[in-house]
């Protein structure tokens, strides 16, 4: 990338300290969208076991979290996790293996989308169970707050699981012991094919939080700088053990609940607004209109990201599916 | 090797967890009313003083979200031990059991290990009803990535607790809190038992008894009946349920050509079917009678006084039918 | 001493109905420490105003559903204290056959639901009644009887989203007696185990219509209860109702203790307060606090009052004997309706 004399460096914008943090920035969001992508191509065409769960609209939330977290903060994911895994550093070929069912993946192919953990990155997992990374989240703020070396922990879920009541049980005793967790919840407006109107009473989703005395916010999902900014305010309440925070982020998944799914209880109207609001777009355009990155450049990223993509997905296609002595191992530890 | 002192099985546990926790600071206990108050059965008197409020935590009337918090210290550095008050509300944790704890090694190919211990007091008596007096051994035996144990003696319950907090998968501990005042010798200091290790509790010739918890106690009392009647029965403990020590009990089988399986869970579906069917597929040529299977009362636990000991077997109609088995009269 | 806004005729009910809850109650402490039954129990004395004016304003058909604390429910609502005598005490002519005991109290001829002592049970059964009764289109309710523990489980809270949302007639009465069944209790809010600053702010994040009572004044307690029952009859949805009284001193948390017996004269006679619970007794107890509004008033005599008592006290005394030579069930019985 070669800059040029209008290039600026510096950021006018609060949560983003500079060019290359902003690049960095969209070339993470670029990545989820274009993994996603291709996860879509597979599994139509009949390559991924199961059903995978897309997350593309809603890559701001992962990525505006995890950019500020540590590498030995941990996060806890859902169903909708592929962009979460990334954001928090995971690898791309061995995500999309496990994915796959590939032997080289994280679970050795056995787990799936739906069961992809990292420990190395401090990914405590994605889940089916709605609401079932939040207590796992939630502990390990527990351990975290005992280890005493500053950690914090993340747990993301949907709308859906705004109505579970291990939600209300597991912030509750976030808040009585005070522990270094966000609760962020992506709010794209549905849980799988129901809107959120149908099954959530209450007028404000924040009332839940606040109801225990959690610092609560509603934030935009579709601006990664403004997660940025709501996010951390929380990692430092929680750094200072201050106790936890819940964020609900307003975003849109362009795609179904699963991948195939019709989406014929969408608004074709309403679609179309929030893809106006696009981060990727937003963030590039920003970028652009400050000076941080040419359009040369952020094309370049672009491709650049499709290329490492696309290689990742004719690596996959050729690795192994697990073997038999694969069924039974780490049963036990 | 450790001395025996002569304490309950109560005070055996206390033990086990005194020893842990001392020894390992990651070894940390959550429950209702388990702190200052001791527990609600004061299993757990005299922790709190000593480990504070950091170390014994009294959770809110939250028991599945507890637990699923639980799980995630338990994936990042800390052994819980997670008190369910009463057996029965063992099915408020099961999701998290199930779903999560259970499965988490095997799903992450083993980059996080799960090591906590779900400790619940069960068994009928004291006339509790039906939902504080059941035993639900027989669901997390069933979930693959789960260890369970249930043991029936002091010794055995110091010696289990240890071991199952310093394994380092979930195990889930039941104990009968009709045992709590059960007092025998119990080896002092360090004392651990390894998960999957049954126990002859007593030589027999004529008839294999496997019974687990407080049915091993009605076993021996049944033995001593039987050897009356010149019947003499070999008593097994298993001890703990996953993973089952089938060579143990097999053996036993083996000698005797008879086996009863009692069990103080419901009888539909319990383990005694899982225990019987397992000797008979060992054990088959050996065997001189089919494997008999004795459960608790296939009903909710009822409340009163002339209903509630129907539940359990006694040892008096374990001698009878053992007598009956032996003797051909089935 | 606030001037009872209620007419004579619904406070001298209210009152016999706390009158015989009172004597209810002594009448179980006495048969428990007389051996007459095993378990642990839980008593309802301190909370008797909330309970009988909430189950004034009920109808016949209303349902209602209850918790382990159930004997103040089952002897307001009017059930035969003979049977719910007979079955704490585990006899065969009790209300659950002897199969229940003092934890499942029930009479479904008087609209009870299944009894839950598992703790969040309850709200979520009156929740499914409350469904039953709109997919009918009855013009009843169902209220649900709990304690402030329960609002600690997760199921409570789904219940009042799906009530809220689905606008159903269910009227939560949370009976808040303000302290740990035996854990530490810091004293107001957040507790060591509730995180919320008052617990109307959780059935409020569902956008629950929520009223707090003083829970030992019945005229308080009928008002509220009266506003909420109107309101889910006319399908306007669920309200919470925290009423708050101070926990009975002899409640321990597994083995109730009577310290003095309940003697009216003491309402209007307060010099004679003594004992261990006196403080209570003077302050708290609410059956002494509605004998003094009735006077107050001029709704009662002390000398109605003291019959009334007397009848209550006589009516209890005959339970107890009704209970003790009822007979035990048939061990034949044991596997009777495992299955409709």
């Amino acid at each position: 990338m070669t800059s040029s004399p209008q290039m600026a460096t510096v950021s006018p914008f609060p949560s983003l300290a500079s060019a290359e943090e902003g690049l960095r920035l969209l070339r993470a969001m670029q990545l989820i969208r274009a993994f996603e992508e291709q996860v879509r191509n597979l599994s139509a065409a009949g390559v991924i076991p199961g059903l995978v769960h897309l997350c593309a609209g809603q890559e701001a939330v992962a990525v505006g979290v995890c950019s500020l977290l540590r590498a030995d903060d941990m996060i806890a994911s859902n169903h909708r996790g592929h962009g979460h895994c990334l954001a928090k550093g995971g690898d791309v070929g061995r995500l999309l293996a496990e994915i796959m069912g590939r032997r080289t993946g994280y679970g050795l192919g056995r787990g799936g989308s739906l069961h992809i953990f990292d420990a190395a990155n401090g990914n405590l997992g994605t889940t089916g169970i709605v609401g079932g990374g939040i207590p796992l989240a939630t502990g390990a703020a527990l351990s975290a707050k005992r280890q005493a070396r500053g950690q914090v922990t993340a747990a993301f879920f949907g709308d859906g699981a705004l109505n579970q009541g291990l939600l209300f049980e597991v912030m509750n005793m976030a808040a009585i012991w005070r522990l270094p967790v966000l609760f962020v919840c992506e709010n794209n407006g549905f849980g799988e094919f129901t809107a959120i109107e149908d099954v959530t009473a209450g007028a404000d989703p924040l009332a839940r939080g606040q109801a225990f005395g959690i610092p609560s916010e509603t934030v935009d999902g579709m601006d990664v700088l403004a997660v940025r900014m709501a996010a951390q305010t929380a990692i430092e309440r929680a750094r200072e053990g201050n106790g936890p925070s819940f964020l609900v982020c307003k975003t849109y998944r362009y795609g179904g609940h699963h991948a195939g799914d019709k989406q014929d209880y969408k608004d074709a109207e309403e679609a179309k607004a929030w893809r106006l609001k696009d981060p990727i777009e937003r963030l590039s355009r920003l970028l652009k209109e400050s000076g941080l990155a040419s359009e040369a450049a952020i094309a370049a990223l672009t491709q650049e990201i499709d290329r490492e993509v696309r290689a990742v997905v004719d690596l996959a296609k050729v690795t192994p599916l697990p073997a038999d002595d694969d069924f039974e191992a780490h049963l036990y530890a | 090797m450790p001395s025996p002192h002569t304490i309950t099985y109560r005070a055996a546990v206390l033990e086990a967890l005194f020893g842990e926790m001392r020894r390992d600071g990651s070894v940390i206990l959550m429950g209702e009313d388990i702190g200052a108050a001791g527990g609600v059965f004061k299993q757990t008197e005299g922790l709190f003083a000593e480990f504070g409020s950091e170390r014994v935590i009294d959770t809110p009337i939250s028991e599945s979200g507890a637990f699923g918090i639980a799980v995630g210290a338990a994936m990042t550095g800390q052994r819980p031990v997670f008190e369910v008050m009463f057996g029965d509300f063992i099915t408020l944790i099961m999701d998290q059991l199930v779903n999560q704890a259970a499965k988490i090694n095997y799903m992450s190919a083993g980059q996080f290990r799960v090591p906590l211990v779900v400790r619940t007091a069960v068994g009928v008596g004291g006339n509790l009803g039906p939902q504080h007096s059941q035993s639900l051994h027989a669901w997390p035996v069933h979930i693959p990535g789960l260890k369970v144990v249930m043991p029936a003696t002091p010794a055995d319950a110091k010696g289990l607790m240890a071991a199952a907090i310093r394994d380092d998968n979930p195990v889930v501990f039941f104990e009968d809190r009709m045992l709590y005042n059960l007092r025998e010798a119990v080896p002092e200091g360090v004392h651990v038992v390894p998960i999957g290790s049954a126990t002859v509790k007593r030589e027999g010739r004529d008839v294999t008894i496997i019974a687990v918890s407080r049915m091993v106690h009605t076993a021996l009392a049944a033995a001593d009946l039987l050897a009356k009647e010149d019947i003499s029965a070999e008593v097994v403990d298993p001890r703990s349920l996953v993973p089952l020590d089938v060579e143990t009990l097999v053996a036993s089988v083996k000698k005797t050509s008879r086996a009863i399986v009692v069990d103080g869970g419901y009888r539909q579906y319990g383990i005694t079917g899982e225990i019987a069917a397992t000797v008979a597929e060992h054990a088959f040529d050996w065997l001189d009678a089919p494997v008999l299977r004795i459960g608790g009362a296939n009903v909710p636990i009822p409340f009163s006084k002339t209903l509630e000991p129907l539940v359990l077997p006694d040892a008096q109609r374990l001698a009878r039918d053992a007598t009956a088995l032996v003797r051909g009269q089935r | 001493m606030t001037t009872p806004a209620l007419d004579r005729q619904t406070s001298l009910s209210i009152f016999e109905r706390m009158l015989l809850i009172r004597h209810f109650e002594e009448t179980v402490i006495r048969l428990y420490s007389e051996g007459r039954f095993a378990s642990h129990y839980h008593i309802y004395i301190g909370q008797e105003a909330t309970g009988s004016a909430v189950l004034e304003v009920l109808g016949d058909k209303d349902l209602i559903c209850t918790t382990h604390r159930n004997h103040g429910h089952i002897i307001g609502r009017g059930c035969d204290p003979n049977r719910a005598m007979a079955e704490i005490l585990g006899r065969a002519t009790g209300f659950n056959g002897g199969r229940s005991g003092t934890l499942h109290l029930c009479d479904a001829s008087r609209g009870f639901l299944s009894t839950s002592a598992i703790v969040g049970g309850c709200p979520g059964l009156a929740t499914g009644a409350a469904y039953g009764i709109k997919v009918k289109r009855e013009p009843h309710v169902s209220v649900g009887f709990f304690g402030d523990g329960a609002l600690e489980e997760g199921l409570v809270i789904e219940s009042f989203n799906i009530a809220a949302l689905w606008k159903l007639p269910v009227v939560y009465v949370c009976e808040n007696n303000s302290s740990g069944a035996i854990g530490p209790q810091q004293g107001g809010y957040p507790t060591a185990t509730t995180a919320t600053d008052s617990f109307t702010r959780l059935p409020a994040a569902y956008a629950i219509h929520c009223l707090q009572v003083d829970g030992t004044d019945m005229s308080a307690v009928h008002k509220a209860a009266t506003e909420a029952v109107e309101r889910c009859r006319s399908g306007n949805g669920p309200v919470f109702i925290e009423a708050f009284t101070k926990r009975w001193p002899g409640s321990s948390p597994l083995w109730p203790e009577l310290a003095t017996v309940t003697d009216l004269n003491e309402a209007w006679e307060p010099e004679r307060i003594s004992g261990p619970h006196a403080d209570w007794v003077r302050h708290h107890d609410p059956l002494l606090r509605a004998a003094r509004e009735l006077l107050t008033a001029g709704y009662a005599t002390r000398d109605e009052l003291m019959a009334r008592d007397k009848t209550a006290r006589a009516r209890m005394a005959a339970a107890a004997e009704y209970a003790v030579a009822s007979p035990m069930p048939e061990p034949a019985s044991v596997g009777d309706h495992v299955f409709a």
